[in-house]
């Protein structure tokens, strides 16, 4: 059965159709081709389908296409400011937090979700923010870094 | 060499390529879609062995909107392998393992794709199982490859059966040197198989093209042996074949390539799509992947040595299992490896290994980051403590009384240029806490409960082959580099442009190295085996050398003066010494068009005359040390890593921030497979753990800073001095914790993972819990 999904998405309206089934990954990436959200587990078990559903970061292939209806979610294409990128984007290319960068957009968000709630946050509040996201690249260190330098310059 | 000789390399600025990735732009290859795209999906074994009697697919084809069914009985009986060929891109008469390749299906959607798969008709007659390779060698054992023969080179008298390959070492006499020793320790220890989890699911897309080539879409650590694979397994002739790459989200050698990655998986594609007659893609499911593509392979590891009292080794008796699955994949290399390192990196006068590289009934090996060497070390380094403890010696003293010295020989080197291996250790010595008093060090006062552990390792990069760049200046004296080798946040976003850069005279951000395609690109095994710089990065640099020369070579004309006296400096060509006189790299790029054409330069790494050269003056190979302080919680088995220290020789580092994140990601890879990481099967051949619910990897709270020293050492076989670091950080974590285990508590665990019911066990099996 399909249903009719209306949204916002970086501030901006969309109306698409989608299945009851459909997961919000699915939604985002299959329909309406915001493939910056990756899609990995697909279990909820890796952070790198993050997306920010009406403030709170989320994994979008866990989430029901559904849900998202009146919602407001931002994308990693959300970002940037034209060419000017935010400044956690920033931080991670600065700090060499950037491997094969799968991970990226997921950890972007869960920090700028972060940074949205708290400017100053602490090692803890950091390690709990990112805890669900897994990286395969880095080891952890750089994006440590790249989280610090971001709340640094925020 | 001295940084101050250059401008550019041993420098980190941003990666090439960060932008896209962090603003959601990077196409990946699971980003991809094709105009008119179907989509593909495999039909996978359920028994882990099983003769097949007969598919039936007549159902499958008739449900609505299924373009293309095929099996084994559609492609080629064409069998394809590394060493051995003793695999088809979907199963024929018989599956070896469960996830094993039996059928393909293109549909319109994946829902479809579903649907048919389950309406496949396979009748199996299911045959025992074997999952433990020692149970596999026996004689009373399942035959698993009715028709490969046994290893030519096996001892005479062995009986053994399922064995796929056989290494040996052999150095000294290593019997008689054992029975003079004053002390013997004899162990056995074991790893288990770990899937290296690439977060970017494995994909291929393929078309035909109107004039009948197929053209295909991979996101491979190795572009060119998929263009091999495909035109083996199909019957296509090369020309007629053409490979993209796609961006890569990881690959850790689990991309290697089609047939060591068992996944097959273009060749497969391309198939449906000449079948169906429409572009297809297929992406794989997580746990999917984590069931049927490759994998570490899990080693037990018997070895003994024996030393003088003074802590001399005198000789070493091992032997190696090494479990490659159901097919042999990348079992030869690695087991091989694995054999040669379990003879240790330091000096080692009599040894005799035999490793048996065994097939079970499991998924298949593959050359997952530093094969072979992770599980060799884990024993090595752990023995190496046991010995010390039997000596009543220092451990880091244990180690450098027998590190070898520039134009020794170890088990598989026949002679080192330089070793730095004592160099690292001492610095690890220090920077986890030990004090040097006079010649002795001092090890820090640590908590209850509290260890420390140190490991070393090393690591051959001479694996070959070799591989080309084709570096182009164009008119407006910006660079295309052309390379075969992908980036997976290693070398061509990192390394390639530097080096380019610093050879002719241009800003980083005027070099571009393009993705590869197969129709484009120069020839290359792909990016594996630590050799992205040393392979890509000597021949960019040639390749712009070459460029360099040609550009001096008009430029000269023009400015009347010998090529020999000119340089670029922020591209200008210039006479040295009186700056005035120059030409724009621009001009001179653009007047090439009337000339020569264009200005391309060509490099490549001779790897026949890098190993003659390694022959005649020793191998200059990385070493490292790395140590830890790990607190065991002796209630719940917990282990807590509270300080993590990695010294690497890796000679110079182009890019020093790409090193020390190479050398992160790959301790961090081991400490997981030290800490929790395990594909658990069970005695049916069922991975119990496949979705990343279970299957535990270590996340961020897990993670130890690691604190990472680079020091020089003598220069690599690599451009500038460089030597491979994609690896060799997997190589010693696993004892360094097991030894901080050991060193806290005095339980010797032998068996991964140090999870924290394994640590429990042992310790109240030694009534220390
Ligand atoms: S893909 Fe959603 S959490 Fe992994
Ligand atoms: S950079 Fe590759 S998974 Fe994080």
């Amino acid at each position: 059965m399909s249903i009719t999904i209306t949204t916002t998405i970086n501030g901006k309206a969309v109306s698409a159709g989608a299945e009851a089934s459909t997961s919000l990954l699915e939604f985002l990436r299959d329909t309406l081709e915001y493939k910056g959200t990756k899609l990995c587990c697909n279990t909820g078990e890796c952070g790198a389908c993050t997306v920010i559903y009406n403030g709170k970061p989320i994994n979008s292939c866990v989430t029901l296409a559904a849900d998202a209806n009146g919602a407001e979610i931002t994308t990693i294409e959300g970002l940037a400011d034209g060419d000017k990128l935010h400044p956690v984007q920033q931080a991670f290319i600065d700090t060499g937090a950037v491997q094969c960068g799968y991970c990226t957009p997921g950890y972007i968000i869960s920090v700028k979700a972060l940074l949205d709630r708290t400017k100053k946050p602490t090692a803890e509040e950091i390690e709990e923010a990112v805890s669900g996201n897994i990286c395969r690249c880095t080891g952890y260190n750089k994006i440590v870094d790249a989280i610090q330098l971001a709340a640094q310059r925020l | 060499m001295a940084k101050a000789e250059f401008k550019v390399v041993g420098t980190s600025p941003a990666r090439k390529g960060g932008v896209e990735r962090v603003i959601g732009k990077g196409i990946y290859g699971i980003d991809l879609m094709l105009k008119d795209q179907l989509h593909g999906g495999i039909l996978r074994s359920q028994y882990a062995h099983a003769k097949i009697i007969s598919i039936d697919t007549s159902e499958a084809k008739k449900i609505p909107g299924v373009h293309a069914v095929v099996t084994a009985a559609d492609a080629p009986d064409v069998r394809y392998g590394r060493s051995y060929f003793d695999r088809y891109i979907l199963a024929r008469n018989k599956v070896r393992y469960m996830g094993d390749p039996v059928a393909a299906v293109a549909a319109d959607s994946p829902a479809v794709v579903k649907q048919a798969l389950k309406k496949i008709k396979v009748v199996y007659e299911p045959l025992p199982v074997v999952i433990d390779p020692e149970e596999a060698m026996k004689p009373e054992a399942p035959t698993l490859h009715e028709d490969m023969p046994l290893p030519k080179n096996l001892p005479e008298g062995v009986k053994v059966k399922n064995v796929c390959s056989f290494a040996a070492v052999r150095v000294g006499d290593a019997e008689k040197a054992m029975a003079e020793a004053d002390v013997v320790v004899n162990e056995v220890y074991e790893t288990k198989m770990i899937h290296p989890q690439y977060l970017e699911p494995r994909i291929a897309a393929a078309q035909v093209e109107p004039n009948g080539r197929i053209t295909v879409w991979a996101n491979s650590q190795g572009p060119f042996p998929v263009r091999q694979e495909i035109s083996k397994t199909l019957g296509i002739p090369l020309n007629n074949v053409r490979v993209i790459a796609a961006e890569l989200g990881g690959g850790f050698g689990g991309k290697g390539s089609g047939i060591t990655s068992g996944a097959a998986i273009e060749p497969i594609c391309a198939l449906l799509a000449m079948k169906a007659k429409r572009p297809v893609m297929i992406v794989l499911d997580k746990a999917e992947e984590t069931i049927s593509t490759t994998i570490r392979s899990g080693a037990k590891l018997y070895i003994k040595t024996g030393v003088k009292k003074d802590g001399t080794i005198m000789a070493r008796i091992g032997k190696v299992i090494y479990d490659t699955g159901g097919y042999s994949g990348f079992g030869a290399q690695a087991g091989g490896r694995c054999t040669n390192m379990l003879g240790g990196w330091y000096l080692m006068p009599n040894c005799h290994i035999d490793g048996y590289v065994v097939y079970t009934n499991k998924q298949v090996c593959g050359p997952v980051r530093g094969p072979g060497g992770p599980q060799a070390a884990f024993a090595v380094e752990s023995h190496m403590d046991s010995i010390a403890a039997k000596l009543d010696m220092d451990p880091g003293e244990f180690r450098l009384k027998n590190i070898p010295k520039a134009g020794d020989k170890i088990v598989g080197v026949p002679k080192l240029r330089d070793v730095s291996l004592g160099e690292t250790i001492k610095i690890a010595a220090e920077k986890i806490g030990y004090k040097k008093v006079g010649a002795q060090f001092i090890a820090p006062a640590l908590g209850k409960n509290q260890g420390i552990g140190i490991a070393t390792g090393s690591w051959i990069e001479s694996a070959g082959p070799g591989g080309g760049a084709v570096v182009k200046v164009n008119e407006d004296g910006s660079v295309t580099v052309h390379i075969g080798k992908i980036d997976m946040g290693t070398i061509p976003g990192f390394g390639i442009p530097l080096i380019v850069a610093e050879e002719l005279g241009v800003p980083v951000e005027d070099v571009t190295v393009v993705n590869v395609d197969t129709d484009a690109s120069p020839w290359d095994a792909g990016t594996v085996g630590s050799r992205g710089i040393l392979v890509a990065g000597t021949a960019s640099r040639l390749a712009a050398i070459d460029a360099r020369n040609q550009l001096f070579k008009m430029a000269a004309t023009q400015l009347e003066c010998s090529p020999e006296d000119l340089e670029i400096v922020n591209k200008q060509i210039r006479v040295k010494g009186t700056p005035a006189k120059s030409v724009s790299l621009e001009t001179v790029a653009t007047n090439a068009h009337n000339v020569i054409g264009e200005v391309i330069g060509r490099g490549y790494f001779d790897n026949v005359a890098a190993v003659a050269e390694e022959k005649a003056h020793g191998s200059s190979q990385p070493f490292t040390t790395h140590a830890c302080i790990v607190e065991v919680d002796t209630m719940t088995g917990n282990l807590k890593i509270l300080k993590y220290v990695a010294v690497h020789d890796i000679g110079f580092p182009i890019h020093p921030v790409a090193v020390e994140g190479q050398i992160e990601g790959a301790a961090a890879m081991s400490i997981g497979q030290a800490l929790c990481e395990q594909v658990i099967v069970d005695k049916d051949g069922r991975t119990m753990n496949p979705s990343f619910v279970d299957y535990l990897m270590p996340t961020i709270n897990m993670m130890p800073r690691i604190e990472t020293t680079l020091i020089h050492g003598y220069p690599g076989s690599g451009p500038y001095g460089a030597k491979g670091a994609g690896e060799i950080a997997c190589v010693p974590p696993m004892a360094a914790i097991a030894n901080a285990i050991y060193n806290a508590t005095g339980v010797r665990i032998k068996t991964l993972p140090l999870s924290p019911a394994n640590v429990l066990r042992a310790l109240k099996e030694a009534g220390k819990a």
